[in-house]
């Protein structure tokens, strides 16, 4: 069946391991006339702008002193926002809580998903894709709806304003990454390999630690990541149930964007974005792997 | 042969076991912490106001209760005959669907163009599109209003180009559109990279082999074999942009805005916390529809090609 | 007299780098109309990169590709007179087999019965009518193929490539499937170009070889020149079985290593020197007493209707190919009936080849 696969076609099977596949060389074809190589260029251009603009545009603001309508660039410069921002004890505070809960949040995710993945991957049960599909679509409920709702079930369990309550409402949102891209990644590990140490006389948790577990690595470590960025980067079920005790800097930029200048709502953004952008440029070569589609399909 | 029968059943329904224990823990957080209160606001709208739905019945105004042992309609007949509200309901629905159309049309236009292309821009571009996933949704929304503000880059460079009036996004509907198609970009570009990539070259090469040029490659053979990472981008983005709020919250009008942050209001301004669900509800049954054709297509494509 | 248009496939002068190395280097090649030509040699040699040139799919730095005398070198694949079935099909797995084959022909405009009729008569061509609305996925690998020739032969190229096309069948199958293309390749008479690193394929169906190495044709000649008379000790030792020795040319004979003198009447040449001297095994005659150099039997291999004998000769080892019921002991006397002489890779002959 070698053949019917390397021609394209996809028959299904939770075992298909990537077959590598080598390219050839192929002629450049980008378009023949110069009125279509321009037009390509602008819209390229155009949408470098859009994608990356707003970005550097805010950055810019962080350093501002003093910037006014129509200018490109600000007419003064200063550090001073900087400072400013990490001497707020507010802030400080928020930053420092971001950093606690984002990792344990991130920990207690794997330990409750990881197994999960395992059994979604590797065993048959009943109700298998209905539980799998139903972890995601219950997403599909309005986060605002459901936070209204969970917190009348926090005040009755006194998780109100507490940690464990944040915890629970972040790690909520982490669950989906947790079970289906490590799933996936269990999946991908070619069943060959595995019978292969235990016809060499490893036992199941061996197996598993040796061969599976590394194999499957790099899409559990994305997970992680995605789900430590998830948990960092939330903010309205913060917002709903750790307020006032826990405000974490995602939730403090509803207020930042209200009460402080915009210079320092901008230095915020870029610390607040810092971690994300380190994260996902350590990763970039295991998301964009180009296997995401693999990920999102029922199998 | 009876002995290995035998223990290949208990193997079996050893495995059966195993596997529903160890889904056990995620499950059982998403049906307590999801499950339940989104059952308890589906009840809560229907008039149910006891039980889990006490304590925040009791802060609530204008409440419809619901006789005892059966429900009632009264909220959604309330909101939905509400002319703000219905309005809220069409500016969701819209804004999904620009969002979800102009979202497929870049992610394949990036990702077509980087598969043919191969040149320093294409690499480029697919691999700038995917930096808003980097990004925290607060800070991109942030970014996007400060963008195309009043003293934002829009209107900078384009009075610099002469034209003096081009409008302030900040705080309309069009800068939702604008937010939302930044924030989900990167996953339909990532998805139909991906698709596309695993269309082999050879599948390619006989197209061309054959006497076709460009367009008709992309037509008769990449859109084709491309259909469940298309429909996976929809649905997702669908469901996404259905239920967002930061996004409309921070770049987006007073009114009318979409459901999230009207949902919002409900519940902490007016104090209306079952009028809030009620919203909600709708928004579900909105992404559910999505989350259907989801399902419906990948079993489609399941039962054609695993019948071998 | 007037230049007549020169027909089938040329290959003038081309060279190919890829990412550095030089994969192509002056390749010329002559296939004549109606001609099934072979591209043989070990991977890396350039067979493959060669195939796409004259596809279409890679542009030769330099050189020119010439079909019927015009110059193709500057035309993509959609444009060239060329059809090609690849080496794993690349049958869209989303269309019937009907539709895999009308897929060229629906893009030239054809109207819907020319196009039915085509397709029905290539399908019977290649015997596959039964699957006719079948999908790619459904039929086994060796009908595959055959669609992927059917949609390669049903736009009536005027050259058509293969590459490495029963790669993928089990060893039966390979046998079976490549007669039936020469088959079909010389009922339609079409200009052919098979690329195969398997020789005994190569060997069995094509009207001449092209024996690759390093990107250049050591040789091109049908089988039984290639085999006779190896123009380089690369074809040699590539195409069958060859026996080499560093030695010099005696009376009566050649010397090898260890002093070793083995008798042989029918050198490709008597002048003097280092030669590397090449014998196919079943040159090698083996008696049991006699003038010929001593050698042991250090192995019997019973193959059938031949057997294989390894000798050792001094240092040498010797593999010799002789009659089932010779009987041997531990020694015998060696002489060679035939010996190629080689100097810097390529065969020298001044003496004209004896009649066989």
């Amino acid at each position: 069946m070698s053949a019917v696969e390397s021609a394209g076609v996809v028959l299904g099977n939770e075992e298909q391991a990537d077959l590598p596949v080598a390219h050839p060389s192929r002629p450049r074809r980008g378009p023949r006339s110069i009125a279509g190589r321009v037009l390509g260029t602008i819209v390229g251009l155009a949408l470098l702008t859009f994608m990356v603009g707003p970005l550097l545009w805010l950055a810019l603001r962080a350093f501002s002193q003093s910037w006014h309508y129509p200018d490109l660039l600000p007419s003064q410069w200063t550090l001073h926002w900087w400072r400013s921002v990490f001497a707020d004890q507010t802030l400080g505070h928020s930053i420092r809580l971001s950093f606690e809960f984002a990792p344990i949040v991130t920990v207690a995710s794997a330990v409750i998903c990881l197994p999960a993945a395992y059994a979604f991957s590797r065993y048959r049960f009943p109700g298998r894709r209905v539980l799998l599909v139903s972890l995601f679509a219950t997403n599909a409920f309005p986060k605002i709806g459901l936070y209204i709702s969970m917190a009348g079930l926090f005040y009755s369990l006194h998780l109100m304003a507490t940690f464990i309550g944040v915890v629970i409402v972040q790690m909520i949102g982490t669950i989906v990454f947790m079970t289906w891209i490590p799933s996936a990644a269990f999946s991908a590990v070619p069943r060959s390999l595995e019978e292969a140490a235990r016809d060499v006389g490893a036992g199941p948790l061996r197996v598993f630690m040796r061969v599976t577990f590394p194999l499957a690595a790099p899409g559990i470590l994305v997970a992680m990541i995605l789900s430590f960025l998830a948990s960092f980067d939330e903010s309205q079920g913060t917002f709903l149930v750790g307020v006032p005790n826990y405000v974490t800097m995602p939730t403090e930029m509803y207020s930042l964007v209200l009460n402080y200048p915009e210079q320092a709502a901008a230095v915020f953004s870029i610390l607040l974005a810092l971690p994300s952008v380190v994260l996902m440029t350590l990763a970039r070569k295991h998301i964009m792997g180009g296997r995401l589609a693999e990920g999102f399909q029922l199998r | 042969m009876i002995r290995f029968r035998a223990s290949a059943r208990r193997y079996g329904l050893r495995e059966r076991i195993q596997g529903l224990v160890m889904v056990l823990p995620p499950v059982a957080v998403v049906a307590v912490f999801i499950g339940f209160p989104v059952g308890a606001a589906i009840a809560y709208t229907l008039g149910k106001v006891g039980g889990p739905n006490s304590v925040i019945a009791g802060l609530a105004q204008r409440q419809h209760v619901a006789p005892h042992g059966s429900v009632t309609t009264a909220a959604y007949r309330e909101m939905l005959s509400n002319d703000h509200v219905r309005t809220d309901i069409w500016v969701t629905i819209w804004i999904t669907l620009m969002t979800v159309a102009i979202v497929l049309v870049l992610s394949w236009g990036i990702a077509l163009y980087a598969r043919f292309s191969g040149g320093i821009l294409a690499r480029l571009l697919s691999a700038l599109s995917v930096v808003p996933l980097f990004i925290p949704v607060v800070i991109a929304s942030y970014a996007i209003l400060v963008f195309y503000a009043a003293d934002g880059f829009m209107r900078s460079v384009s009075y610099h180009l002469g034209y003096h009036s081009f409008p302030t996004l900040g705080y309309t509907l069009t800068a939702i559109v604008i937010g939302e198609i930044w924030v989900n970009v990167p996953f339909g570009v990532l998805m139909m990279s991906s698709g596309l990539n695993s269309v082999p070259d050879s599948l390619i090469d006989a197209a061309r082999d054959s006497g076709a040029r460009l367009p008709r490659i992309i037509r008769s053979i990449m859109l084709p074999m491309n259909v469940i990472p298309t429909v996976i981008v929809i649905t997702f983005t669908a469901i996404y942009v259905l239920g967002s709020f930061t996004v409309p919250y921070l770049v987006g009008p007073t009114a009318p805005n979409m459901l999230g942050p009207s949902m919002q209001n409900f519940f902490q301004s007016f104090n209306q916390p079952q009028q809030a669900q009620v919203l909600a509800v709708i928004v579900f049954v909105l992404a559910i529809g999505f989350g259907t054709v989801y399902v419906w297509a990948n079993v489609r494509a399941a039962k054609r090609s695993g019948v071998a | 007299m007037s230049a007549v248009t020169p027909t089938g496939l040329q290959i003038d002068r081309v060279s190919k780098e890829l990412g550095g190395r030089t994969v192509v280097s002056d390749l010329e090649l002559e296939v004549r109309a109606g001609e099934l030509t072979c591209l043989l040699g070990p991977s890396g040699c350039g067979k493959t990169t060669t195939l796409r040139m004259i596809g279409g799919f890679l542009n030769a730095d330099r050189g020119r590709i010439l079909i019927d005398g015009a110059d193709v070198s500057g035309l993509s694949p959609d444009r060239r007179p060329t059809a090609m079935v690849f080496q794993n099909y690349a049958l869209w797995p989303h269309m019937t087999v009907y539709k895999n084959v009308a897929f060229g022909l629906k893009l030239r405009k054809l109207s819907k019965r020319e196009i039915q009729e085509r397709v029905e008569h290539i399908l019977e061509l290649v015997g596959l009518t039964h699957h006719v609305h079948s999908y790619p996925a459904r039929i086994s690998g060796g009908e595959q193929q055959r669609v992927a020739l059917a949609r390669a032969l049903v736009l009536e190229p005027k050259v058509l490539l293969l590459d490495e096309p029963l790669s993928n069948l089990d060893a039966k199958l390979r046998v079976r499937v490549r007669e039936e293309i020469r088959e079909i390749q010389q009922r339609i008479g079409i200009t052919t170009v098979f690329v195969t690193h398997d020789q005994d394929e190569a060997l069995s169906i094509s009207d001449r070889v092209a024996v690759m190495s390093g990107g250049k044709v050591e040789q091109y000649a049908d089988a039984r020149g290639l085999y006779r008379e190896p123009a380089t000790a690369f074809v040699a030792g590539f195409v069958g079985a060859m026996n080499f020795y560093p030695g010099t040319v005696v009376s009566g004979g050649v010397e090898i290593e260890g002093g070793v003198v083995v008798p042989c009447d029918d050198l490709s040449t008597t002048e003097s020197g280092e030669w590397d001297i090449a014998v196919r095994p079943e040159d090698v005659t083996v008696s049991v007493e006699g003038d010929g150099a001593v050698a042991d039997v250090v192995r019997e291999v019973p193959r059938g209707h031949y057997k294989e004998l390894v000798l050792r000769a001094g240092p040498n080892e010797i593999r010799a190919f002789v009659g089932p019921e010779l009987p041997t002991g531990e020694h015998v006397r060696v002489a060679f009936a035939r010996a190629l002489l080689y100097r810097d890779g390529a065969l020298h002959r001044t003496r004209s080849p004896a009649l066989t």
